[in-house]
């Protein structure tokens, strides 16, 4: 994806929704590392991983012991594990490639969120926060559990009003703290209900610096991006920071050993402070004054040049986006369906969000056809511009030499062998053999179809798997409407083949922007149906108007 | 089998080991797998044919052996291609339809239709979700794998498509067309990056990938085969010597003992080229037909060539080992 023809801008942010997948109620979403795959939970306990290229489902994976809504998913450094928490306090391993589940924890609480272990390709160790305790670290293999310091004691503060700990919907107060790992999994970073950031060595479990954030709110949510250099804290007074990560990626334990040796005149709280204001320092803050809303899974766009948040605002499904100087760039608005999780791609500029009635959008650049694309010898204007004619240009002037000198010397070497490296994932260990896809297995036709003579019946019958006995019934009717219509909507980029004549052909054009109709069996195929704005142009249409008739 | 002029490396010739008899008309496609055990042929016959390779002994030359023959197209078939795992053959036929087989058990697996004229080329991806597919209807599609459903219509070309491919991580898709032109789309979006054009514009009859998806190997119906750098837009090789104004000849990339281009030819000769000098390095006979598809074994140096109706059999060519 690497090509130098591909659009430069590809570190632009989206503009509309372009697609919708459905399937069940999902609940959570993330992408695999190179945005090939997305995962998404759902609602029924079964997790589903896309293939976001085809926008088909590439395989489901259902527990029979887990039916409790899934409330995170995250996938393992190379893609090759999924890990999956549920509201049935259960954390579960999955092999993604044979779909087998690996192991099952059951902790004390459900946990909200659970992260793998960043650092290596099968891990066995997760960072999960529970709903109302502290985050811990949970060996996947043996189920042990390991609790991690939510604050530092004596803390010398007095005691902390109760008032901070509540939500803003007033819900008891407990202490719910967010919490991640860095991006080589070495530190765990994370957010109390003090507002304090507090940086912990996941082995020895010791906080070695903690940083303060102003305004002391409760931490919703604390997240790296993705090349490991900013830090997002989300917080309850409604503002996003963005700090800078002046730790090294790989000697940050190092590093706060030597700070930790150095400033040894302080002690306690101030002596992590000192050390914390080493490793963090705020870069931006962002809020929006007028409308003062709370902001929902706030996150990095694939470069971290983008910054998104959801606005937690029930019955509104508003993305804002900006840059990270700080300046809003844009507010994406969905159908009226509350927000509750969102994801940049890896690396396009593909904004993915998951709505309370289950939907996923896919949200993308506004495409404007580029026709310098398809006629290089024409550029494009933006605006009428008047033409001079040459003194010459129309006079008759006899062939002269017309000999097109190549200007390419083609004695030159050409290399047709080495490979470009991909910049975007410059970090990849080319040891480890990443799972970028999962193979497409085409599900069989019905073996009586492969005895029809006519190609019509062809067309009609493959189009649709579960259609299959109605397409038997629609035989008759298909076969002649199939023969007339088929001439006309060939111009067309085939969208109105989708309809047969009795239907306007600008219908096929309007076919972009609406919902394909399924036949009657769409009740049998509303679980595996994947709305897509591009034409499906298999002859759905005949079945609905056959079977209608 | 003679050797015309001195390349700079070496060349061992290479010479007819084998020739497969079976189709019962043209063959219009030869094909390797990704991992060299099985060939395929396609023919005008309305059948495919797969052939495995007897297990590569580096002393022996491998046996080519019939394995499984696909029928089901109700007209000639013109093109096929491998999945990536070697699982599936896809298959484009005047039927105007696109069938998908089981290399093992050599079942029809799924039709796809929704072109509206005969279907000239087809190519899967290296991931192998999807498969393009070029027609004569002008137009190039995308298939999901999965579901055999359509998933774009790119308005490619105002006259047949002629070749269709993907480069190698599948971000790009190239179509050639007899209007003259090369076309460059995003796989993802299906909108077209790049148009190649020179002043000239004879019928493309067949484009590539290189193996490193840098440049494309552009066979026009002047006889000639060209290199191009496509970011650049401007040709870097130029071969002839061989024969191509009627027929739509593939040709390949020969990487496994030095670089050669090899093209079939209507003078019932394979060609080979040397990459960099563009020398002819040797000419095969053995065709008495339009050799018109030959395919370079992945990791053996092993040519297999396809010819048209006079001849109708699919030759093996191997380089003599020391």
């Amino acid at each position: 994806m690497n090509a130098p023809i591909i659009d430069p801008l590809q570190g632009d942010f989206p503009e509309v929704i372009e697609e919708y997948l459905e399937h069940g109620v999902m609940k959570c979403i993330a992408f695999n590392r190179r945005g090939t795959l997305l995962a998404a939970g759902c609602s029924d306990g079964n997790c589903i991983i896309w293939d976001f290229e085809t926008r088909g489902i590439a395989k489901e994976l259902r527990d029979k012991d887990c039916i409790a809504a899934i409330t995170s998913v995250c996938w393992s450094k190379y893609g090759h594990r999924i890990l999956v928490s549920a509201a049935d306090k259960s954390l579960t391993l999955w092999d993604v490639v044979s779909g087998e589940r690996l192991t099952r924890t059951t902790l004390q609480q459900t946990p909200l969120q659970a992260r793998l272990h960043p650092g290596s390709s099968t891990p066995s160790l997760c960072l999960a926060c529970p709903l109302s305790s502290a985050p811990m670290i949970v060996d996947l293999n043996t189920g042990s559990t390991t609790i991690l310091p939510v604050s530092i004691p004596d803390t010398g503060n007095g005691a902390v009003p109760q008032s901070r700990n509540k939500f803003s919907d007033g819900t008891p107060p407990f202490t719910p703290t967010a919490a991640c790992f860095n991006k080589y999994g070495d530190l765990i970073y994370v957010g109390n209900s003090k507002g304090e950031i507090l940086i912990i060595d996941h082995r020895t479990v010791q906080v070695q610096a903690m940083v303060p954030v102003s305004g002391s709110a409760v931490i919703k949510n604390i997240v790296f991006s993705r090349n490991g250099q900013y830090l997002l804290t989300n917080s309850n007074d409604r503002t996003i920071r963005i700090y800078e990560n002046l730790l090294p990626f790989k000697d940050g334990l190092v590093v706060l050993d030597n700070l930790d040796k150095t400033l040894n005149e302080l002690d306690g709280v101030e002596k992590l402070k000192a050390v914390g204001s080493k490793c963090l320092t705020l870069f931006r803050e962002f809020q929006d004054s007028i409308t003062k809303m709370h902001w929902k899974a706030p996150c990095f766009s694939g470069d971290g040049e983008w910054v998104i948040g959801g606005s937690a605002s029930k019955g509104e499904h508003k993305i804002y986006i900006w840059d990270r100087a700080g300046h809003l760039v844009k507010i994406l608005e969905g159908p009226k369906e509350a927000l509750i999780d969102l994801a940049w791609h890896p690396v396009h500029p593909i904004v993915v969000s998951v709505s309370l009635t289950g939907f996923v959008y896919i949200w993308a650049k506004d495409y404007t056809e580029n026709w310098s694309a398809f006629a290089p010898d024409f550029k494009e204007l933006e605006e009428n511009e008047e033409y001079v004619e040459r003194e010459d240009e129309f006079d008759l002037v006899p062939e002269t030499e017309k000999v097109k000198e190549s200007d390419v010397n083609q004695d030159d070497e050409v290399d047709i062998l080495t490979l470009e490296k991909n910049s975007a994932f410059s970090d990849s260990d080319m040891s480890q053999e990443e799972l970028c896809f999962l193979p497409a297995i085409p599900s069989p036709d019905m073996p009586e179809r492969q005895d029809k003579c006519v190609e019509s019946s062809s067309k009609l019958v493959d189009s649709n798997q579960s259609g299959s006995p109605l397409s038997e019934e629609a035989e008759p009717n298909g076969h002649t409407a199939n023969h007339a219509s088929s001439p006309p909507e060939a111009e067309d980029a085939g969208g109105s083949r989708m309809k047969r004549k009795r239907k306007p052909s600008e219908k096929g054009l309007e076919l972009q922007a609406e919902k394909v109709r399924k036949p009657k069996s769409s009740g049998r195929l509303s679980k595996v149906k994947n709305k897509s704005v591009v034409d499906q142009d298999n002859g759905n249409g005949f079945h609905g108007d056959d079977v209608s008739d | 089998m003679a050797t015309d002029s001195e390349p700079s490396l070496p060349f061992k010739p290479y010479t007819l080991t084998q020739t497969l008899t079976g189709h019962k008309r043209a063959i219009s496609s030869v094909k390797f797998s990704s991992s060299g055990r099985l060939l395929a042929s396609s023919s005008a016959d309305k059948t495919l044919r797969t052939y495995c390779l007897s297990n590569s002994d580096s002393n022996v030359d491998p046996i080519v052996s019939p394995l499984q023959e696909f029928h089901g197209h109700e007209q000639g078939v013109s093109d096929l291609a491998f999945s990536s795992d070697s699982r599936f053959l896809v298959s484009a036929s005047d039927d105007k339809t696109l069938r998908l087989w089981d290399v093992q058990t050599g079942s029809l697996v799924k039709t796809l239709a929704g072109h509206t004229n005969y279907v000239f080329c087809v190519n899967f991806n290296p991931q192998s979700n999807m498969i393009v597919s070029g027609s004569f209807d002008e137009t190039v599609r995308v298939w999901d794998v999965k579901s055999a459903k359509c998933l774009k219509v790119l308005p490619a070309h105002s006259d047949p498509v002629t070749s269709v491919d993907f480069n190698r991580d599948g971000s790009l898709i190239v179509s050639s067309s007899y209007d003259g032109l090369c076309r460059i789309w995003d796989a993802g979006t299906g909108h077209c990056m790049k148009t190649l054009i020179d002043d000239e514009n004879p019928p493309v009859s067949f484009v590539k990938f290189s193996p490193n998806g840098k440049f494309l190997l552009v066979g026009t119906l002047d006889n000639t085969l060209r290199l191009w750098n496509y970011s650049t837009g401007k040709f870097l090789k130029t071969y002839t010597g061989h024969v191509n104004s009627k027929y739509c000849i593939s040709s390949a990339f020969s990487i496994t003992n030095g670089k050669y281009i090899v093209s079939g030819s209507e003078d019932n000769c394979l060609y080979l080229w040397e990459l960099q000098t563009r020398k002819i390095v040797q000419k095969l006979e053995g065709h008495t037909d339009t050799a018109i598809s030959v395919s370079c074994h992945p990791t053996q140096n092993m040519i297999a060539s396809g010819a048209l109706g006079n001849d109708k059999t699919v030759k093996i060519w191997t380089q003599d080992k020391d």
